[in-house]
């Protein structure tokens, strides 16, 4: 039998953004600029990490980007945007005090039945450019009782050492030492980096990985996540301890418009945080 | 198959409905089939002598009704004051077919559910669709039979039974009962003649091929050939020109674009059909294209059609109304393509 249509359920604020204010503003790269927002309704978003908002510059445009600060209380929370088109290098020009528009959260993060997964265990995490800016949300949280996981580490890769995100926060989580642990790679070093050079992948032989204890997630383009996902199945890890997060094209976020679907999968709505064992064979992953 | 039981039928003769849709005309907007530069088209139409009396397909479908091809979702100002923009007007759809009706009812559920889209179901709260049954398949591109959907259950308000000289009707629902009773008014019942109707129907639709082999397990069926030649085979004529979802009564996809006024004071956010053919339909920021080989849009409109949306809607969501195939130029079919698949037929 089909689901039995119900039209009152209709909502009619569905597309409707409400408004914040930029309270923050700083740059990484040329590239790169961190934001703090805050909803004027004093809303907290009470997101899951790993979720995303639609943000729109009213006039130009409207698109899906992660909250990179940790689930809080409270109306704030962070994103950092790559100007790419249109719309991100408008949001680029926006200063402390100017309005920008928000819809969200939206899509399946780390929920607490995954959180939940998560204790006791070592936690693999590897980013590669841009990606750890979704994954920051995450990696904050866990830092905060960081007692109740075996072992933290952080691989995160990127083109060069200019293009690194929050290079003060590294520096901190670096200097946590006990149970987490930082590792770092440029493609291509400058006179000044000390740390590691080459691809992401090299970094995987140098933590201790027991498969059976390990909850990997990782985050990155499609050439990054397919190879490093290879390393890892080598490694004997399990599909179902491998998480990934996910982006595609996406104009509505809530499972109507069709331009996220991965096969059958909505990514806006199922995603993008994906357990890899549900999505390890479908054609359009890479 | 529908049974007689229990079902009241209703009649109506075709001048009294004639007089009823110049009823319904004052207290709603009418849209039927009616002749527009020698084709026939669902358009508003101010009296019941614009209504034309034979079926033809049309090029578009009346979900251009519910879902227009651009539709301003949200409204603003440059002092960031944002309106959501829900239009809907009291309308009636007179005459929309079993195909069409199917059709509607993959579209309704895919904007009811999980989060109901009020731009989409407000028109269709607004609206009192009556529906007109099939007797005979249309022409040689509709392929209605192959999929069940020259059979109506629900989706419509009221259905009617064309019986030459007169209609025999029946209502859906109470939404369609309200409507007859107003509207139509009592001209007494006529079982005999739905028996007589559906005689003919079952022996006109007993000539075709009937129902693709394995319909029910079509999604099955698609989900294990992926890597069939055949997607290979059709991209190398497919033009990706996307007239076939344009066309098509259950593609819902859109594009979602701002637009400032001259003055740069107010703007609108406007929703468009989309068509995952087109090339950058799953392009990212960063460059990747998702979907970049033809072959792989090809396979990913037929699986919407027979597996991932059948799954969910639990019909197929290609209801064989033929127009993607009256519409594409390279000569690609759905009811081909299903042929192939489930090795009903050899390619010819
Ligand atoms: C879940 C999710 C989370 C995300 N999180 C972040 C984040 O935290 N930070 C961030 O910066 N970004 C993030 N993104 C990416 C971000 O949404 C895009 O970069 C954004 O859509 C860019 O919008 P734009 O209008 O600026 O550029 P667009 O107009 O989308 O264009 C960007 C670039 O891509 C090219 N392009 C656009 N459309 C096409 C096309 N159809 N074919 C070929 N090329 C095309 C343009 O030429 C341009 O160079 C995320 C995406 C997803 C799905
Ligand atoms: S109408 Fe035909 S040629 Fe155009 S995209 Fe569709 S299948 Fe390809
Ligand atoms: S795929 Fe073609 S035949 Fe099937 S419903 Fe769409 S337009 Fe009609
Ligand atoms: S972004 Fe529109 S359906 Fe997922």
């Amino acid at each position: 039998m089909s689901p039995q249509l119900n039209i009152n359920e209709k909502d009619e604020k569905l597309y409707l953004p409400e408004i914040a204010k930029v309270t923050k503003v700083k740059s990484f790269t040329d590239q790169e600029k961190f934001f703090e927002v805050e909803l004027a309704s004093g809303r907290s978003l009470n997101h899951d990490p790993g979720q995303f908002v639609q943000v729109s510059v009213l006039g130009i445009g409207e698109a899906p980007i992660s909250i990179s600060s940790p689930p809080e209380k409270g109306s704030r929370f962070e994103m950092c945007i790559r100007a790419v088109g249109p719309l991100t290098r408008k949001l680029h020009t926006l200063g402390v005090g100017d309005n920008i528009f928000i819809r969200g959260p939206f899509g399946h993060g780390f929920d607490k039945d995954i959180l939940d997964k998560l204790s006791g265990k070592h936690l693999l995490f590897i980013a590669g450019g841009i990606g750890y800016v979704p994954l920051r949300s995450l990696i904050n949280m866990v830092l905060e009782e960081k007692e109740i996981y075996e072992k933290i580490s952080i691989l995160y890769g990127c083109k060069t050492p200019q293009e690194r995100m929050f290079p003060s926060e590294l520096d901190e989580i670096n200097s946590i030492g006990g149970n987490v642990e930082l590792l770092e790679i440029v493609d291509r070093p400058d006179n000044n980096w000390k740390g590691y050079s080459g691809v992401i992948t090299n970094l995987i032989p140098r933590v201790s990985i027991n498969p059976e204890n390990c909850i990997a997630v990782i985050v990155g383009p499609p050439i990054m996540y397919k190879f490093v996902i290879m390393d890892l199945l080598d490694l004997k890890m399990p599909k179902k301890s491998i998480y990934i997060s996910l982006e595609r094209r996406m104009k509505c976020g809530i499972g109507k418009c069709g331009h996220c679907q991965m096969e059958g999968i909505y990514v806006c709505q199922e995603g993008p945080v994906f357990n890899y064992s549900y999505v390890a064979n479908n054609k359009e992953i890479f | 198959m529908n049974k007689t039981i229990n079902r009241p039928f209703f009649q109506i003769t075709k001048d009294g409905m004639l007089a009823a849709i110049d009823k319904m005309l004052q207290d709603y907007s009418v849209a039927a089939l009616t002749e527009k530069n020698k084709n026939v088209v669902f358009d508003f139409v101010k009296s019941s002598a614009e209504i034309s009396n034979v079926y033809k397909p049309t090029i578009l479908s009346p979900k251009k009704f519910f879902f227009p091809q651009e539709e301003v979702i949200l409204e603003y100002t440059a002092e960031g004051k944002v309106t959501a923009i829900i239009e809907s007007k009291p309308m009636v759809l007179f005459g929309i077919r079993p195909c069409d009706i199917n059709a509607k009812k993959v579209m309704d559920e895919a904007f009811a559910e999980s989060n109901g889209d009020a731009n989409y179901l407000s028109k269709i709260e607004n609206s009192v669709i009556i529906g007109i049954d099939c007797k005979q398949v249309c022409d040689e591109d509709s392929f209605c039979y192959r999929v069940n959907s020259q059979e109506v259950t629900t989706g419509c308000d009221i259905l009617l039974y064309d019986l030459g000289e007169k209609y025999i009707f029946e209502y859906k629902n109470e939404k369609g009962r309200e409507f007859a009773i107003k509207y139509f008014g009592s001209q007494g019942s006529d079982h005999g003649a739905y028996d007589k109707f559906l005689k003919e129907k079952e022996s006109n639709f007993g000539k075709t091929e009937g129902p693709f082999k394995d319909l029910e397990y079509l999604p099955g069926v698609f989900e294990h050939t992926k890597d069939h030649p055949i997607w290979e085979e059709e991209a190398k004529r497919c033009l990706s020109c996307g007239s076939c979802i344009m066309v098509c009564p259950t593609c819902y996809c859109f594009d979602v674009a701002d637009e400032l006024a001259l003055n740069l004071k107010e703007g609108q956010r406007l929703r468009r059909w989309d068509a995952c053919m087109l090339s950058d339909f799953a392009n990212v920021a960063t460059g990747e294209s998702f979907r970049k080989e033809v072959s792989n849009r090809i396979r990913h409109r037929m699986n919407r059609k027979f597996n991932f949306l059948m799954r969910k809607h639990h019909q197929p969501a290609c209801v064989g109304c033929g127009r993607c195939v009256r519409a594409c130029l390279a000569d690609i079919s759905p009811k081909e393509i299903v042929e192939i698949i489930t090795g009903e037929k050899e390619r010819e």
